[in-house]
């Protein structure tokens, strides 16, 4: 009996066109658009040679220390060692306004009475054109410097030594993974994903109360308990979400090449428990609100408004809440959804990950009682 | 006017759909006014890196003076010494850069050995570039002096550093344009527009055109004594004016946030683009509008429509970022077009022959396109007229 009941709401459910277009489809179309959209946004903050002009005039010509400076932060440079920083190119004062003007150049360099810039709007590249030309000022003022105080210097491999650039940083890696801040839209939209699984939750709760469907009132005459029924329904439903939001993470890894970190066992978990906590979640709403209309409203309002504060339209708005207003984050099931994948992507530990799956746990207890005391020993008069 | 009334009629049944649009819309609208910042700032600004510094050494001399020379140059941002802490931070772009200074290391610096300061960053990003170049040049100075001259103390050398540092270049701003961080702001209004107009068009015409596309219905109308002609004229009249309503109520927060500015040649190009817009946008709509037939599909293809288009025309994510192949691809919507305009518009000091030569192409693409898309749904409805009178 069971399994019969079990088969015939699959069948239910996976003919609900409509439905299937919002739980399914919506979330791959609109993974798909993020990654057409954000597919670059990671490029935009890389470094890139900085296209520069330098003004040949006979300023410049006398300045040998300052050309062999230049030169040597050229990407046209001989010196492999070090990769190029500049595209220069060698314009007259005319030429350089015109490339600065068709923004072909971040800047150019100007020998007149000293070395200055000359750029049309401020920037990083900007700041750090200006940060190599400071340099050479300041190296010069250092030699000045040294040479007051020990003139021996000169003769004791000054240059050289000035010639000779220690790095004296070294680079720890902040996790596992980069941090790129792109993967968080794609949490967020697997999150959401699950929480539209409250849509089945939704149409299996009306479609067992006898007062809101026929089928309901038909099903409360059959001669099985209600909580079977009830438990029978929110079964089903749950395993189509867990389908679809399966199809959505292949899609996500294998299309779209998402990655998710490499814990299978506990991104599928993270699924399972996003995906009750989806169904159930809707189960409640449809059990406390009675109409139609108000139901569909509520959860596609409800569950906008924690995407978008767990960061699905603003990449900081995650960070913002959990720095100003952390409970926030907490209470609401799409961050701690997002916030699993976000710490299996990108933290070592799995401490924080655990503390969500728990917090998930209770709501979806908190969900499923609420909705069996509404449910449990409805009698109707008439209907 | 009796379809004209039925079809405003329908609308007030749908109005609570369109509210939610209506709102997105301001919410977004007033975000903008507010991240508004002080545009007559008309020197070289430096940018400042966000940055971290932690120091597990002694507070020596040597890294106070780099401390110092840091909190000149970038943005010092205090974050407790907690791993998670600072990962979330860095990874969502809340800092750039962290410094962590290991335990020893003033002494084996002053003493010339080798010992490297622990940095954190956004790999390859152009921030670690000028970090890097900032805190080596500070070091190397620092070594050249105590290489070259003995028995220096501490706080000489970070003196003398400071004074050499100290020495900056003369920057000289080329033809600003003091305009453009409002410029953009005022664009990124008018490209946003582009995504709740469409999705209030296609959902306010698609609900009206079932309603009347019931064949039931249809056939009712047809044994009325009011003419088709007259009918389809009405209709016409419902959608035109339904549009130019919609678009009203958009371009009215453009006038309290923008003012005057709405009235200069830029601000009124703006707004000819936008109604140009609204057309190419009104008769897609009416063409959806005839291909769908249920009501819950109406709410998924205006979703999926307008989204979609605005995607892929850099209404979202700003056009520079998205792909060549992308972008010519997304040259099949009137989207792009409307798009690319109000890029020109904003971004142009002042306006050239050619930029009014590619606005206008523009304009006569969305024109274009708006035409199409009317001639396809003219089709369509005969199509479907014909085979109803002919089936039944």
């Amino acid at each position: 009996m069971f399994l019969h009941n079990y088969i015939y709401r699959l069948k239910c459910i996976v003919r609900d066109r409509e439905l299937m277009f919002w739980t399914l489809f919506f979330p791959i179309i609109l993974a798909t658009f993020f990654n057409l959209a954000y597919a670059n946004l990671s490029e935009a903050e890389k470094f890139a040679p900085i296209n520069i002009a330098v003004v040949d005039n006979k300023e410049y010509q006398k300045n040998a220390p300052f050309q062999r400076v230049l030169k040597s932060l050229s990407t046209t440079s001989d010196d492999k060692d070090e990769e190029g920083i500049f595209n220069i190119r060698y314009t007259t004062k005319e030429e350089g306004d015109k490339l600065l003007n068709d923004k072909e150049i971040e800047g150019y360099i100007y020998c007149d009475n000293g070395i200055k810039l000359v750029i049309k709007e401020s920037g990083l590249n900007q700041t750090i054109l200006k940060n190599f030309i400071d340099e050479f000022k300041q190296t010069s003022s250092t030699v000045e410097t040294i040479m007051e105080h020990n003139p021996e210097s000169m003769h004791s491999g000054l240059l050289d030594r000035i010639g000779h650039r220690t790095n004296f940083l070294k680079e720890v890696a902040p996790s596992k993974s980069s941090p790129d801040t792109v993967v968080n839209y794609f949490y967020t939209l697997i999150a959401m994903a699950c929480m539209y699984g409250g849509f089945w939750g939704l149409k299996e709760v009306t479609a067992i109360q006898p007062n809101l469907s026929p089928q309901g009132a038909r099903i409360n005459v059959a001669p099985i308990h209600r909580f079977k029924v009830v438990i029978v329904c929110i079964l089903a439903a749950i395993s189509v979400q867990l389908f679809e939001i399966i199809l959505l993470l292949a899609y996500l890894t294998l299309v779209l090449k998402i990655s998710v970190g490499n814990q299978i066992g506990y991104i599928i978990l993270t699924c399972i428990v996003g995906t009750i906590t989806g169904v159930t979640y809707g189960a409640f709403i449809s059990s406390i609100i009675k109409e139609e209309g108000l139901k569909i409203g509520a959860l596609i309002g409800s569950s906008m408004t924690m995407s978008f504060l767990a960061g699905m339209m603003y990449d900081k708005m995650k960070y913002i809440i959990s720095t100003r207003a952390p409970i926030l984050g907490y209470v609401n099931p799409v961050n701690l959804i997002t916030d699993c994948f976000y710490s299996l992507y990108y933290y070592d530990t799995n401490s924080r990950f655990f503390t969500n799956i728990v917090i998930l746990c209770v709501f979806i207890a908190i969900f499923s009682l609420c909705t069996y005391l509404v449910l449990r020993r409805q009698r109707y008069a008439s209907l | 006017m009796l379809v004209y009334k039925a079809f405003f009629k329908i609308i007030q049944k749908n109005i609570l759909q369109i509210l939610i649009y209506i709102v997105i819309f301001l919410f977004f609208v007033v975000l903008i006014a507010n991240t508004y910042t002080d545009p007559t700032n008309m020197d070289f600004k430096e940018s400042k890196v966000n940055t971290v510094f932690i120091n597990h050494d002694e507070d020596s001399k040597l890294l106070e003076g780099l401390k110092e020379y840091i909190s000149q140059n970038a943005n010092l941002i205090d974050i407790p010494d907690d791993i998670q802490k600072l990962q979330d931070a860095l990874y969502f772009r809340e800092v750039e850069y962290i410094v962590k200074v290991p335990k020893g290391f003033t002494e084996a610096f002053m003493k010339g050995e080798e010992i490297r300061i622990e940095k954190t960053i956004v790999p390859d990003s152009a921030s670690s570039v000028y970090m890097d170049n900032l805190i080596n040049k500070y070091l190397n100075t620092a070594r050249l002096y105590i290489s070259s001259i003995e028995n220096l103390s501490q706080q000489q050398l970070v003196n003398y550093i400071g004074e050499d540092l100290s020495h900056e270049t003369e920057v000289l701003l080329f033809n600003p344009d003091p305009e453009k961080g409002k410029n953009i702001r005022r664009m990124y209004y008018f490209n946003f527009l582009a995504y709740s107009l469409f999705a209030i068009l296609i959902l306010g015409v698609s609900a009206v055109m079932i309603v009347f596309n019931q064949p039931d219905l249809r056939k009712r109308h047809s044994c009325s004594p009011l003419k088709l002609k007259n009918m389809n004229f009405q209709m016409i009249l419902g959608n035109i004016s339904f549009a130019i309503l919609v678009w009203l109520i958009m371009i009215i927060p453009s006038f309290i946030m923008y003012g005057d500015y709405m009235f200069t040649k830029k601000g009124l190009l703006f707004l000819l683009n936008s109604i140009i817009f609204t057309l190419p946008a009104l008769s897609i709509s009416f063409l959806i509008a005839n291909i769908v037939k249920s009501k819950n599909a109406i709410s998924a293809a205006s979703n999926v429509v307008s989204l979609g288009t605005c995607f892929i025309s850099g209404v979202f994510v700003p056009r520079d970022f998205l792909g060549e192949t992308l972008l010519k691809f997304a040259s099949f919507t009137p989207t792009y077009w409307y798009v690319k305009s109000n890029h020109i518009i904003a971004n142009i000091d002042r306006l050239k022959e050619e930029d009014i030569r590619s606005i206008l192409t523009g304009i006569l693409i969305m024109l274009i396109f708006a035409l199409t898309a009317l001639a396809i749904t003219m089709v369509i409805k005969k199509k479907k007229y014909t085979g109803q009178v002919s089936g039944s």
